[in-house]
């Protein structure tokens, strides 16, 4: 499904986190919002989501403007930065919420916890509790929850940002490979270059609330478009 | 088949609080003051049973009980009493200032509508280790004296009129007598009922300015403790007036069980009631073993409305003693 | 150091809370089991008895619902008016009980703004009084509790399709159950305890408006020493009940996980 953002402007108090922003989401594809803290990627995930809802502009979704849509009935799968997994419900019930919520008949769900508790490699896991699990276990969790109810956009907060170094390049491969599988429209933030670039197909380079540059890792870093795009590539590097 | 309504809300019992009773039983509430619960106990049993025999009607009294002066302020402000029997007549008379009940209720039982009387006496410890023997005792150094607060309480009230009166007859300033009565009060209680309960349970105090019914109660009470009654050879003859509050008592339907209620603490039965529980029965047909002293009403004083307004007002001599 | 402190804990509990219990229940059981018994069951105290529970059974409930929503708004939502919202959950606390009491005297009496009611002197008007007394409780024990959680696992049960209403239900609610609960003791015992408001607007009828605080005065002043003991362990054994229930219930949310 693709997502089309249009001149999308948010401000908090004072400070103008988006600046009329538009950006086209391709479906299927897997999109980075790279740039650096106060660049108002997560505001324009968030706004995607419907969780922060803009003063001006409009987001759609497949065509249909989605801006007036209420967050439960946008059909997405959010992973939040610190996981935000139901502490008081075991792994699977977690990630059986969505569907539960939508009251889905019992065996449905059981096989669909089933399905991913494999995908995300902890099978057997479902009765443990969350605080019982690692970072990177919580993690995955934290997606397959969101992916449970088949949501038609994936988005990811800094989904890897408070794991240690390797746990965060093993999952990187792996989100790459279950995108693959999935081909579900996805959009990630992050403020890491070397993540964006690995797993992404596209990337958004953004700077104070506005996007400086869109395209293909490759374009990007062989024909940086602004001065900032060039430093904020030459600084990483 | 259609029934008139009032037949069928008769045939339902109606009795909510408000609306007029049915004829076959009678609620009724007397807000009193604080020494008279175990008094009115008795009569209300023996009142319902006359009344009963005679109209076959079965009456159920209500009892509320606490400082003169804080009932008729509940009173006023919307407590349901068919019936006051408070301590002083000045109580009843801020009730009908407010149009509850006629200004001239007093003359409408006998006695000043006061069908028992009392009198402030001392009560002391076992041998009455201070000697205290009249008014005069009280204002020595070293007395602690336990009385109740006269904004809230009848019984204070008459305490410090007697002490007034004493002083007058006795040829002192009364208002420096008072005052030094009033020095020597370490605690001071909003109710009869809770100065004797600090003098008798909690010890404070070595004289208790006491309704005389109050004291015999609370000597029979603590029987162990051995305290004494001292009667001064002078006091107050209190008289604690009884009224029905017409508008409440018209509400619901009770004037007639209400007015028949009061009439019969004048009746032998009422009065011999009275006296068992030492208070001072007004009929003469009626034995009691209370002492003869020397009493002087509150006309000697000029009345309740004078003697609220000076001493008892807000700002009145009562304020300025204590606010010293 | 760390003996001291917890002798002095102990010392503190001794003095300030088990000897006085002991001498509640020794002067309740002064005269034998018969004679306490015979004090429970006098008509009056029992309706004293029936009176409280009746007071608490309505007034806990009600300040459950308010508090829950109440903490919910002030920590999840900016409206106008909030700060006022919050200094009113805190009144009850700055104000002296009997100024609460004559509040609803001067409201609901004879020469109040809602003359006629047959609230004050009246049950309905205890049962609002401590109703009112009681309010901050469970508010203040859910406030803290909802901030610490924050609103990120509500938001997550938003974008997995929760309406608002299954989100309180099924995420909000079963992680604050503990600071509910304890709210809800707190507000019990103050309910079932509370005199000085009650004492107000009480009008004092025997066996009517009189709950067991109130009627405990009214036996000690009745020189019924022995009975106002007894019926004032009435207001333990209540406190034993809510603490058993409590206990049961974190059990039971201890099983569950």
């Amino acid at each position: 499904m693709q997502v089309e953002i249009e001149a999308l402007s948010k401000a908090f108090g004072e400070y103008p986190a988006l600046d009329a922003v538009t950006l086209t989401i391709p479906e299927g594809e897997l999109v980075a919002l790279l740039g650096p803290s106060g660049s108002g990627k997560t505001t324009l995930l968030r706004a995607i989501a419907g969780i922060e809802v803009p003063e001006a502009g409009r987001v759609k979704f497949g065509g249909i403007d989605v801006t007036e849509v209420p967050i439960q009935r946008r059909q997405i799968g959010f992973v939040f930065q610190d996981y935000a997994l139901f502490e008081h419900m075991n792994v699977g019930d977690n990630i059986a919420f969505g569907l539960s919520v939508r009251r889905a008949p019992r065996e449905e769900i059981a096989a669909r916890v089933r399905e991913l508790l494999a995908l995300i490699q902890l099978d057997g896991l479902a009765g443990r509790m969350p605080r019982e699990l690692s970072g990177g276990q919580r993690q995955r969790v934290a997606l397959a929850r969101a992916l449970a109810p088949r949501p038609r956009l994936l988005l990811l907060d800094e989904p890897f940002g408070a794991l240690d170094a390797r746990v965060r390049r093993e999952l990187r491969r792996w989100l790459r490979r279950l995108h693959d599988e999935l081909h579900i429209t996805s959009v990630f933030v992050t403020h890491d270059q070397d993540e964006a670039f690995a797993v992404a197909d596209r990337v958004a380079v953004m700077n104070q609330g506005r996007v400086e540059q869109v395209g293909t890792p490759a374009d990007v870093r062989g024909q940086p478009a602004t001065a900032f795009v060039r430093e904020f590539l030459d600084v990483q590097e | 088949m259609k029934m008139p309504l009032f037949v069928l809300l008769a045939a339902l019992g109606c009795n909510s609080n408000d609306a007029p009773q049915s004829t076959s039983s009678v609620e009724l509430l007397n807000v009193s003051y604080d020494p008279t619960r175990e008094l009115y106990q008795d009569e209300n049993a023996a009142f319902a049973k006359a009344y009963e025999r005679d109209h076959h009607v079965t009456v159920t009294i209500k009892q509320s009980h606490g400082g003169s002066g804080k009932q008729a302020r509940s009173v006023i402000d919307g407590l349901g009493a068919d019936v006051v029997s408070l301590g002083l007549a000045a109580d009843i008379d801020a009730i009908a200032d407010k149009g509850l009940l006629a200004k001239d209720w007093q003359s409408r039982l006998p006695d000043h509508s006061s069908p028992y009387t009392s009198t402030i006496v001392f009560l002391v410890r076992k041998g009455n280790p201070k000697g205290i023997a009249d008014w005069g005792d009280l204002v020595k150094p070293g007395i602690a004296v336990i009385t109740p607060n006269p904004k809230t309480s009848g019984g204070a009230r008459w305490a410090y009129v007697a002490a007034w009166g004493y002083a007058l007859k006795a040829g002192v300033d009364p208002t420096e007598f008072v005052g030094k009565l009033y020095t020597n009060v370490p605690v001071l209680d909003s109710g009869a009922r809770g100065s004797t309960t600090t003098f008798v349970e909690r010890g404070i105090g070595d004289v208790l300015l006491s309704w005389e019914n109050e004291a015999y109660l609370a000597k029979e009470q603590a029987k162990d403790a051995g305290f004494e009654i001292v009667v001064p050879p002078r006091s107050v003859l209190a008289e604690p007036p009884v009224a029905v509050v017409d508008t409440v008592a018209q509400k619901h339907g009770t004037a007639e069980v209400a007015k028949a209620y009061l009439e019969f603490l004048y009746t032998d039965e009422g009065q011999q009631i009275i006296a068992k529980h030492h208070y001072r029965p007004r009929s003469a047909k009626v034995a009691t073993d209370l002492p003869k002293l020397e009493l002087f009403t509150i006309d000697d004083l000029g009345g309740w409305t004078k003697v609220s307004a000076t001493h008892f007002a807000d700002g009145g001599t009562f304020d300025q003693i204590y606010g010293k | 150091m760390r003996r001291l402190l917890i002798g002095i804990a102990l010392g503190f509990m001794a003095l300030f809370v088990v000897v006085p219990l002991a001498t509640v229940f020794a002067s309740a059981f002064r005269d034998g089991i018969s004679a306490y018994v015979h004090a429970l069951g006098d008509s009056e105290a029992r309706s004293a008895i029936k009176l409280t529970l009746l007071v608490a059974a309505i007034a806990v409930p009600c300040n459950v619902v308010f508090g829950l929503a109440a903490a919910w708004a002030i920590t999840r939502f900016q409206f106008p008016g909030k700060r006022v919202l919050v200094t009113v959950i805190d009144l009850p606390f700055a104000v002296s009980p009997v100024i609460a009491g004559m509040l609803f005297v001067l409201l609901f009496g004879a020469r109040g703004w809602f003359p006629g009611s047959h609230i004050v002197f009246a049950v309905p008007g205890i049962v609002m009084v401590t109703t009112f007394v009681t309010v901050p409780f469970v508010a203040r024990e859910l406030i803290p509790a909802l901030e610490a959680r924050g609103p990120a696992q509500e938001l997550a049960a938003l974008t997995l399709g929760a309406s608002p209403w299954q989100t309180f239900w099924r995420v909000t609610l079963p992680n604050v159950k503990l600071s509910l609960v304890y709210g809800a003791i707190l507000c019990t015992a103050r309910a079932v305890g509370e005199f000085g408001a009650v004492s107000v607007v009480s009008g004092h009828i025997r066996g009517e408006t009189n709950t067991v605080p109130l009627h405990v005065e009214i036996l000690y002043n009745d020189f019924h020493y022995q009975a106002a003991f007894a019926v004032a362990t009435v207001l333990v054994w209540i406190a034993l009940a809510t603490l058993v229930i409590e206990q049961a219930l974190r059990w039971r949310m201890r099983r569950r996980r």
